[in-house]
């Protein structure tokens, strides 16, 4: 029984991502070289961090959907700030970043607005905000600190994904192993039971959804620095779509209580690959997107599926 | 257009008054920095329209309130250099100007155009968001006998002369001619080509792409197009596209891109894949910005044809004719420059 549960419930994305590389290795040249597994790694770093801090507030049942804007606002000061050394601007990206979460977290936890209100009204304004920052306009990156950030490698990783898999490891201990990662899981799992127990929940949702704001800025300079360019009227657009799909795809359940890093790593893996092969397989963009949609479903009835497959077997026994 | 720009926030409209500054640091959007900006009126030919034809109420042309629709926030070397063009020569002949930006609301575009006659313009200018969609705010107009001259986008059910005055702008199919004669030109005429289109469902990406293909089917039967993917008119997209599609098609000699900034991030991916930009794979697009036009003195784009948005002179032109009685031709079509490396580095400057 708990076997089956590992494999089908929360393993469902592990299982297709094995699958479409397996479809790739078939059908698309060059696959597995160096060369573009690195490309796919690098691509896909933004979603990946956005996405982490997602999964924090979406194990709260909450959602993020300034995610798109914090990005753009973190690219927008980039430049602006980059006199003073790349360390320094970046370090004022992030506490913006750190800043418009802690904005949105108060609005969910003091003025109880819903997460998804709270958020929505952030994604609107934080984009137009970052806008007025940039005076509307695309500016060249020409610090090379930065640009180093962007397309430099150490022995061969390059430094997003490194900065990536940092990340990764920080929020999974910070889920797993700490006091504050199961005060989440349990504010998302009973809000009302929480406060009961004596929980500080309003503590753990404001420290929730600035985390989420510092990780989005912190993908928007690392958007930035790939780019060689700031951006903020592109910069991020849809990307809490992406984030949040590859959550759930993950097996972090929307409703709460339950957060899963690397189930969210194999998550946004999964996007960035059925992207590229459709890319690579020059699948007018109209299919893609339809595609792309169907295999998000799979993905997710996978996973109900293995629900129900376990439970008939239970009843079975 | 570039109608990546998915904006939302109302903000944005305060930016826009204070961006034009910093976007034209060298007076690039003004006329009277010679010939690098104005546009000019290749032959019109067809029917014209006259104001006893048209309909519209006879004003004086100084005494006259423009009204100026904008599409798309300005938050892009295109749009920031239309609207400033179109605020700079209202200015020089001295008539008064309102502007709107819809922010890439069609809906807004209606009420803001509804907005402008309301307040009293008796000549509307508009870059219309959408080539379908505007009836309503062209019926007010016409209920007030303004005349409307539409820019950039062509509308295309609806008629010139009786919803419209006419239509000022580039030759998009033209254009993806003479991108697909440059790279004819810079690869010698053989190899594999792959295109970054424009957003999908635009009416640019459509013509561009057609034109270009027509040209290759014509002139051009050694170079062959191995992808078409969109770049969605963005720097980032246009660059992770193209990585994706050199190392799956290692083969790929040429990239021509729908607009300059794809056509950079593709010089970025290009770069990134340890293969030189503007030799090993060439690259060509569609603007003429200079960020892309330093591309060409820089060696790592080969060509770009101009889709110039230097509107105002030639729309306030246009008006002040029709309203001292001249017949207005139905479509004026804006010759577009070509840069290529023999004369960019003495245009870059002209570039906007």
């Amino acid at each position: 029984m708990r076997l089956d549960r590992l494999n089908l419930r929360d393993h469902g994305v592990y299982l297709a991502l094995v699958l479409l590389v397996l479809v790739n290795l078939v059908i698309t040249p060059n696959f597995l070289t160096a060369d573009n597994i690195r490309t796919q790694l690098v691509q896909m770093v933004p979603v990946l961090v956005v996405a982490l801090g997602m999964a924090l507030v979406i194990g709260t049942e909450g959602i993020d959907l300034s995610v798109g804007s914090v990005m753009a606002i973190a690219a927008a000061l980039l430049p602006l700030y980059l006199g003073y050394g790349a360390l320094p601007a970046i370090g004022i990206c992030l506490v913006a970043g750190a800043a418009a979460g802690l904005l949105s977290g108060s609005l969910v936890t003091f003025a109880g607005v819903q997460p998804i209100v709270a958020t929505l009204a952030l994604l609107v304004g934080g984009r137009g905000l970052a806008l007025v920052i940039a005076d509307g306009q695309l500016k060249q990156i020409r610090n090379q600190q930065l640009l180093d950030l962007g397309s430099g490698s150490v022995l061969g990783v390059p430094l997003t994904v490194f900065v990536a898999a940092v990340l990764v490891v920080l929020v999974a201990l910070l889920v797993g192993k700490t006091t504050f990662g199961r005060q989440l899981v349990a504010v998302g799992g009973n809000r009302k039971a929480a406060e009961f127990a004596g929980l500080p929940v309003r503590r753990v949702l404001l420290v929730v959804y600035l985390l989420s704001g510092l990780l989005a800025a912190g993908a928007g300079v690392l958007a930035t620095a790939r780019l060689t360019a700031s951006d903020p009227s592109s910069v991020g657009l849809l990307v809490e779509l992406s984030a949040i799909t590859a959550v759930v795809v993950g097996g972090t359940p929307l409703t709460g209580g339950r957060v899963r890093v690397i189930g969210t790593v194999a998550g946004a893996l999964l996007m960035q690959l059925i992207a590229a092969t459709l890319i690579k397989h020059d699948v007018p963009a109209s299919v893609t997107q339809m595609l792309e949609a169907v295999i998000i479903a799979s993905a997710v009835l996978l996973q109900r599926e293995g629900t129900g497959l376990r439970l008939r077997r239970q009843e079975a026994r | 257009m570039k109608s990546s720009l998915r904006l939302s926030a109302t903000l944005t409209t305060l930016a826009a008054l204070t961006l034009t500054g910093c976007a034209n640091p060298e007076g690039g959007g003004s006329s009277g920095t010679g010939s690098g900006g104005q546009q000019t009126a290749s032959a019109a030919s067809g029917p014209t329209c006259t104001i006893e034809q048209y309909g519209a109420t006879k004003v004086d042309f100084k005494n006259a309130v423009v009204g100026f629709s904008q599409s798309e926030a300005e938050a892009n070397p295109f749009r920031i250099t239309e609207t400033q063009s179109i605020t700079d020569e209202a200015q020089k002949q001295g008539v008064q100007l309102l502007k709107r930006n819809a922010n890439s609301n069609l809906g807004q575009q209606v009420s803001d155009i509804q907005g402008l006659l309301a307040q009293g313009a008796n000549l509307l200018v508009v870059a219309p968001l959408n080539s379908e969609g505007l009836q309503p705010a062209l019926d007010a107009a016409r209920a007030k006998h303004v005349p409307v001259v539409t820019i950039d986008r062509k509308l295309s059910s609806a008629t010139p002369c009786k919803d419209y005055l006419t239509f000022i702008g580039s030759d998009f199919v033209e254009q993806g001619k003479r991108a697909a004669a440059q790279l004819v030109k810079a690869t010698g005429g053989t190899g594999k080509v792959a295109i970054l289109l424009g957003a999908t469902g635009n009416n640019v990406t459509t013509d561009r792409t057609s034109g270009f293909k027509d040209y290759l089917a014509a002139q051009g039967k050694g170079l062959t197009v191995v992808a078409e993917q969109t770049g969605e008119f963005t720097r980032e997209k246009g660059q992770s596209v193209t990585e994706q599609l050199l190392q799956a098609h290692p083969e790929i000699t040429a990239v021509y891109a729908e607009n300059d900034e794809m056509a950079l991030g593709a010089v970025t991916a290009i770069s990134g894949s340890g293969r030189k930009p503007g030799k090993d794979v060439k690259v060509v697009s569609v603007d003429g910005t200079r960020n892309a036009v330093q591309g060409i003195v820089d060696g790592t784009i080969n060509g770009v044809v101009e889709s110039n948005p230097r509107f105002g002179p030639l729309a306030m032109s246009t008006l002040r004719d029709f309203l001292s009685g001249k017949g207005i031709p139905n479509t004026v079509t804006i010759k577009d420059k070509e840069y290529d490396p023999g004369n960019a580095a003495a245009e870059v400057a002209g570039a906007y």
